[in-house]
């Protein structure tokens, strides 16, 4: 039950960052490209790419509740920053607001995501560059070389997965009672909303 | 002010924004789905274009009201992580099926629902909306399960000292739950209701030319409040015995606490009888020849909405001192952080949170006086697809 909950988490952290990381890319590249163009190709996916992310907060919570607060409240002016970032981003983007209010809120999330990342490797915080780098590639494959684009996903996707890794959860995890009843939600629902995520795209594109 | 202070401030004030998004969300998609099957089965054009400018409206609110839920969701394991500490086991299993049952799939079917106008046959369309319906109602009810809890915790048995899952099915049938839950789904449904009178009721008073499609919406939101608000009080009462039998202490938690419990009782009577004398005057349209009673319609836009935040202060302060009804004090759930942390968060996101609804209730009064039909301005991507 423990492995199977830590592959929830794993695919779900993967998905957000593989799927997000192009949306905060993209964003940090609007002072350099076509701007119309940039959130076009974007706007199908938008969403969706999100909403990951709630799914990953829900299951920390419930599967590992004893890890969920440490982590969040250890690091809450991080979380504050790229919270606020990320009102800005998804309200701008999806109202099409100013195209600088998309780029700060973009740059906002992917620099709190590095410094959440520089928390939990322990490490200087010039460590924070980091994600923003590799979103702003993930959003340039996905605008311009869908070829690479698996490459950059798995850039992003890794990191914060991988520090994770790091942290021994034995005894932060919920009782196999909890866990139990909620696996036969989590198994079905995360492949039926990939299936509709990927017929939204293929709606869109009709 | 002290941590806990600020940290329970925080809270009371994203969740009353959040709250506000919610309440039109779940109101407009119950109509929206009465006005889309009406268009299915008799193709009428009338009726598919009250789905397309009241689903606009709906689809802006909902895209600026899933931004408080995600803050919402982090601010269990920011501000309160002694509340996943101790009961995550058991609060967190109606609150996880919350995100990955409604949150997750709403959201997608909403996209569908939204990308595949004109796209998909229009019963496969229409499937979608009801499914978007359903998962925003299954929100609400894995939300007040939790919050049940929180009021009378049930189905879970001490283990050292953590919480642990005993019995799912008594968080389902708990009774701070069951009545609550129907209170506040009809209380979504009487915003919607009024919502869409006053709305309606704006374009009488500008004398849009719209009249077939107005009047369609202002009797289908009179009707709708008039069936709604009788269902929503009896469910409102229902609560008192509960509240006598397992919080007894809730009504004076704080001197003041009457306040928002009589205000709220005045407002819901008041839509009754309001909703219930205004039925009769549908007839022949009397009450848009009368006139003065459209800018009443205009002016009770907002009490549905007060009078609900009236409604979980309530039930919230009510509940204080305690976080788990008994077992957990909301002192000490609080997470150890510094107060200039939560200090700092407290101050950017009710900033955020006050331009937020202020862009809402903007663009959403733009597309009102817009009216229907007309190219859909770039107000959002979601938007310009509808």
């Amino acid at each position: 039950m423990e492995a199977l909950w830590l592959t929830v988490l794993g695919v779900l952290t993967v998905g957000y960052f593989a799927l997000a990381g192009f949306d905060y890319g993209s964003g940090l590249l609007l002072p350099f490209g076509r701007r119309e163009v940039v959130l076009h190709r974007m706007t199908p996916f938008f969403l969706g790419n999100e909403v990951w992310l709630v799914a990953v907060i829900g299951v920390l919570f419930a599967a590992f509740p004893r890890l969920e607060g440490e982590l969040l409240s250890g690091a809450h002016s991080t979380f504050t920053l790229l919270l606020a970032g990320l009102v800005l981003f998804m309200a701008s983007v999806q109202l099409r607001l100013w195209w600088w209010l998309v780029f700060t809120g973009a740059l906002m999330v992917s620099a709190g995501w590095g410094l959440f990342l520089a928390h939990l490797l322990d490490a200087p915080w010039p460590v924070a560059f980091v994600m923003p780098v590799l979103f702003a590639l993930h959003g340039w494959a996905f605008q311009h070389r869908k070829a690479l684009f698996p490459v950059t996903a798995a850039l992003c996707a890794l990191p914060i997965p991988l520090a994770f890794s790091s942290i021994d959860v034995t005894g932060l995890m919920a009782h196999p009672d909890t866990l139990g009843l909620l696996a036969w939600v989590a198994i079905p629902v995360i492949p039926l909303v990939v299936v509709l995520q990927w017929s939204i795209v293929a709606l869109s594109s009709r | 002010m002290s941590a806990v202070d600020l940290a329970r401030l925080q809270f009371a004030l994203t969740t009353s924004f959040h709250f506000l998004f919610v309440l039109l969300t779940l109101g407009l998609v119950t109509l929206l789905v009465v006005m889309q099957t009406r268009f299915t089965i008799t193709g009428a054009p009338v009726h598919e274009r009250m789905t397309r400018f009241w689903g606009r409206i709906y689809v802006i609110n909902y895209a600026l009201g899933i931004v408080t839920g995600v803050v919402m969701e982090f601010q269990f394991g920011l501000n309160w992580s002694g509340l996943a500490t101790y009961a995550g086991d058991v609060f967190g299993a109606p609150l996880a099926l919350e995100t990955l049952i409604a949150f997750f799939l709403e959201s997608t079917f909403l996209g569908l629902w939204i990308f595949g106008w004109g796209r998909l046959h229009r019963w496969v369309h229409l499937a979608l909306l009801y499914l978007t319906a359903l998962t925003a109602f299954a929100s609400a009810f894995w939300i007040m399960a939790a919050n049940g809890f929180l009021q009378h915790p049930v189905g879970y048995r001490v283990d050292g000292n953590v919480l642990r899952l005993d019995d799912f099915g008594a968080l389902l049938t708990n009774p701070t739950f069951t009545s609550a839950f129907v209170h506040v789904v009809f209380a979504a449904i009487t915003a919607g209701g009024v919502f869409l009178t006053g709305v309606s009721a704006y374009h009488f008073i500008k004398r849009t030319p719209e009249t077939d499609f107005f009047r369609r919406s202002l009797r289908m939101g009179v009707v709708t409040t008039a069936l709604a608000t009788p269902v929503l009080i009896g469910a409102g009462f229902a609560q008192f015995p509960v509240i006598a039998a397992h919080q007894p202490g809730k009504t004076g938690a704080v001197p003041w606490i009457g306040a928002p419990l009589g205000f709220m009782i005045l407002i819901g009577m008041g839509l009754t009888v309001v909703s219930w004398l205004t039925l009769p005057l549908l007839l022949r349209d009397a009450v848009i020849r009368m006139r003065f009673p459209l800018y009443l319609m205009v002016f009770g836009i907002p009490f549905p909405f007060a009078a609900a935040i009236f409604g979980w202060m309530f039930r919230e302060i009510g509940r204080q001192p305690w976080l788990v009804y008994g077992l957990l004090r909301t002192e000490d759930a609080v997470s150890h952080v510094d107060v200039s942390q939560i200090l700092l968060s407290l101050v950017v996101f009710t900033s955020l949170f006050v331009v937020l609804a202020c862009v809402d209730w903007a663009l959403i009064a733009r597309a009102v006086r817009r009216g229907p039909d007309v190219e859909p301005a770039p107000v959002s991507p979601l938007v310009v697809t509808l």
